[in-house]
C-alpha cells in the first residue's frame, strides 16, 4: 500500500498542473468577485437574488468540471507516454514497482485525486465569492448568498457526479490509457483517429452506424443515465420560477437507474478490459 | 554455486529479424561480466530480457525469477542503469532520494547523500538544471545506494566526455565493487572496462561467439608479432585473424602451441578489444 502513496506523490511532483490549474481558477474567480461590477438589476427581488445565488454556484461548479474534464483527458493521454518519450521509463522500471501498480496509481489520480481536488477548489471558490460579494454589496444582497441548503445539495451532486462519471466514462479512460501506453507519438491524434476511422469504415463498407451509436451514447448518454428527467426542471426552478418552493437536488439524482442500467456495467467491463490491456502494453513497451 | 543468471535457448525476434538466436550463458555470483558486441548484435536485447523489460522465448532465470513475469520482485534484488541521463527533467535530487527510499527496501538514503556530496551535487536541484555527466552521477549514486545482488549497466557512459566517464568508473570501482557484487555491463568503450572485467561474453548476430573468463583468455589466446620472413611459418600454425602493425603482422591464435610461436616472434596476450576485433572480423585474414 505504501508504494501507492509514493506513486501518487510522484504524480503530484511531476504534474504540478494538477493543483496549479484549479488554484489559478480560484484566484481568478475571487479577483473577479472582488473587482467585477455588480449589476443592481439582478437583485430586484429576494427571489431573483436567491436564484442568482444558485445559478452562480452551479456555474462555478460547471466551470471547474469543464476545466477538470479537459485536464483529465490530457493527463490520461500523457501519463504513460512522457516517461517513454524522455526515456525515464528506464529509471522507473529499475525500481521494484509492478506495471500494474504504476497504471493503477495513475488511474487513481485521474479518477479520485483530481476530481476531489477540483471539488475542493470549486467549494473554496464559491464560498470565497459568496463572502466577497456579500461584503461588497451588503445593501443589495444581505446574506442572500449564504444558502446552506443549496450548498449541501451541490456537495451531494458533486460527489455523485465524481463517482458516477468515473464508472460511466471508464471505457473512455481505459482507451486513453491504452493510447498513452502504446502510442509512439501524437497521442492526441491517436486518441481520436481510430474511433473516427472505425465509424467512417463502418459507414462506407457496411452502411450501418452501430459504432457511431455506441460511441455517441457513451459520450453523450451520461446525464440521461445518471439523472432523472426532472434534472432540467430543477435548474429551471433555480433560475425561472422560484415561487414553487425550494427545489430538491435529491429528486434529480438517479442512482438506482444508473446502477441498474446494463449500459453502465457493459461500459465498466469494457473499461476494465482496456485498463488490463494498458498494463500489458506498459509491460512490453520499455521505450518509445 | 548456482548461477545468478542462467539463459538457455534464449530467443527474441522483432518481426522477421532475429535479435537473439538460441543464446545460452551463465553469470556466476561475484563476477564482473562484459557483454561485448557490435551494434545490432543483440546486446541490448539480451540485457532487456535479463531485466524483464522485454518478452522472450526460451528459458531465463535471474536471481531465481523469471524476469518478464516478475520484474518487480527481481528489481528488489537487482538494479540497472540502461542508457545515460534518463532521470526525468522535473525530478529534484531530494525527491529522487525520497522516492527510491520509499519504494525500495534495500536503498540507503544516507549512502546516496554521501555519494552525491562527494560529487558536489546538492539536493534541491532538478535534473533539468544538471549537466549530462552530473545526471549520470546522480543516477549512479541512487543505484550504488541500493544493496543489490546484481547490477546491470547498459552503455552507462555513452556520449559522456572523458572526465565524466572516468568519474563514473572511479566511483564504481572505489565505492561499489567488492566480492559480493555481480555486475553485467555492456559498453562500446571496451578499453575503459577491460581491467575491471573478470569474464567476457562476445555476442554477434544474436549468438554468443565467446564465453570466457579473463584468466582463461590468457591461456587460450595468443597474439604474435611476426616479421615478414617468419610469416609463412606462422601462418602454418593456423591463426584465426591477422592484421598489419608497424611493418610487422600480428597473428592471433586460439589454443596456441606457445613454444613454436615463441620461435616465430614476440608472443603476448591480446587485449579484449583486439580479441573482439579479431573474433568478429570475418572472412580471410586482412
Amino acid at each position: 500500500m505504501n508504494i501507492y502513496v509514493w506513486l501518487v506523490k510522484r504524480e503530484f511532483w511531476e504534474n504540478r498542473a494538477i493543483w496549479i490549474i484549479p488554484a489559478a481558477i480560484v484566484v481568478l474567480l475571487t479577483l473577479a468577485s472582488l473587482f467585477g461590477t455588480i449589476e443592481a438589476t439582478f437583485f430586484e427581488s429576494a427571489e431573483r437574488t436567491r436564484s442568482m445565488a444558485g445559478m452562480m454556484f452551479l456555474a462555478f461548479g460547471a466551470l471547474f468540471f469543464a476545466a477538470m474534464s479537459i485536464y483529465s483527458y490530457w493527463y490520461l493521454l500523457d501519463c504513460l507516454f512522457t516517461d517513454r518519450k524522455d526515456r525515464s521509463v528506464l529509471f522507473w522500471k529499475s525500481l521494484p514497482i509492478s506495471d500494474t501498480a504504476t497504471v493503477l496509481s495513475k488511474l487513481f489520480v485521474a479518477l479520485v485525486a483530481i476530481p476531489l481536488l477540483y471539488f475542493a477548489a470549486a467549494d473554496a471558490a464559491s464560498l470565497l465569492a459568496a463572502f466577497v460579494l456579500s461584503v461588497r454589496a451588503h445593501s443589495l444582497l444581505g446574506n442572500a448568498l449564504w444558502q446552506p441548503e443549496v450548498w449541501v445539495q451541490l456537495q451531494a451532486i458533486w460527489l455523485y457526479v465524481i463517482a458516477t462519471t468515473a464508472i460511466w466514462y471508464l471505457p473512455v479512460t481505459g482507451w486513453l490509457l491504452v493510447v498513452s501506453a502504446w502510442s509512439r507519438r501524437a497521442v492526441m491524434l491517436w486518441s481520436v483517429l481510430p474511433p473516427l476511422a472505425l465509424i467512417l469504415a463502418e459507414r462506407l463498407f457496411v452502411g450501418t452506424h452501430a459504432c457511431l451509436r455506441v460511441i455517441g451514447e457513451r459520450l453523450l448518454g451520461y446525464a440521461s443515465t445518471a439523472f432523472n428527467p426532472h434534472a432540467t426542471e430543477w435548474a429551471d426552478q433555480w433560475s425561472g420560477n422560484p415561487s414553487s418552493g425550494a427545489p430538491s437536488a435529491w429528486r434529480i439524482l438517479d442512482p438506482w437507474g444508473f446502477l441498474s442500467s446494463p449500459s453502465t456495467w457493459i461500459g465498466a467491463s469494457v473499461g476494465c478490459a482496456l485498463i488490463a490491456a494498458a498494463v500489458q502494453l506498459r509491460k512490453r513497451r520499455a521505450e518509445q | 554455486m548456482s548461477s545468478l543468471i542462467q539463459a538457455r535457448g534464449l530467443c527474441k525476434k522483432f518481426g522477421s529479424q532475429v535479435a537473439l538466436d538460441h543464446v545460452d550463458f551463465d553469470v556466476q555470483p561475484g563476477r564482473i561480466v562484459g557483454l561485448i558486441g557490435p551494434n545490432g548484435a543483440g546486446k541490448t536485447t539480451a540485457l532487456r530480457a535479463v531485466l524483464g523489460l522485454t518478452s522472450y522465448e526460451g528459458e531465463l532465470q535471474v536471481l531465481g525469477h523469471e524476469p518478464f513475469r516478475e520484474r518487480a520482485q527481481l528489481m528488489s534484488e537487482a538494479s540497472f542503469i540502461a542508457d545515460v541521463a534518463v532521470l526525468p527533467a522535473w525530478l529534484s535530487v531530494d525527491h529522487a532520494i525520497e522516492f527510491v527510499g520509499g519504494v525500495h527496501p534495500r536503498f540507503r538514503a544516507s549512502r546516496a547523500r554521501a555519494l552525491l556530496a562527494n560529487a558536489g551535487i546538492t539536493g534541491r536541484r532538478r535534473m533539468r538544471e544538471l549537466s549530462k555527466g552530473m545526471k549520470t552521477m546522480v543516477h549512479l549514486a541512487l543505484t550504488m545506494a541500493i544493496d543489490a545482488r546484481l547490477l546491470v549497466l547498459d552503455e552507462p557512459t555513452l556520449g559522456l566526455d572523458i572526465l565524466a566517464r572516468r568519474g563514473f568508473y572511479d566511483a564504481l570501482v572505489n565505492d561499489y565493487m567488492d566480492d559480493t557484487r555481480t555486475i553485467l555491463i555492456t559498453t562500446h568503450q571496451v578499453e575503459e572496462v577491460e581491467n575491471l572485467l573478470t569474464d567476457v561474453l562476445f555476442i554477434d548476430k544474436g549468438r554468443i561467439v565467446l564465453d570466457s573468463s579473463m584468466d582463461e583468455i590468457a591461456v587460450r589466446f595468443a597474439a604474435v608479432a611476426v616479421s615478414d620472413d617468419a610469416l609463412a611459418a606462422a601462418r602454418a600454425e593456423q591463426p584465426f585473424h591477422e592484421r598489419p602493425m608497424l611493418g610487422k603482422r600480428i597473428l592471433y591464435f586460439e589454443h596456441p602451441n606457445l613454444e613454436r610461436l615463441a620461435a616465430l616472434g614476440q608472443v603476448s596476450t591480446p587485449s579484449v578489444a583486439d580479441l573482439f576485433v579479431a573474433k568478429l572480423t570475418r572472412g580471410a585474414p586482412a
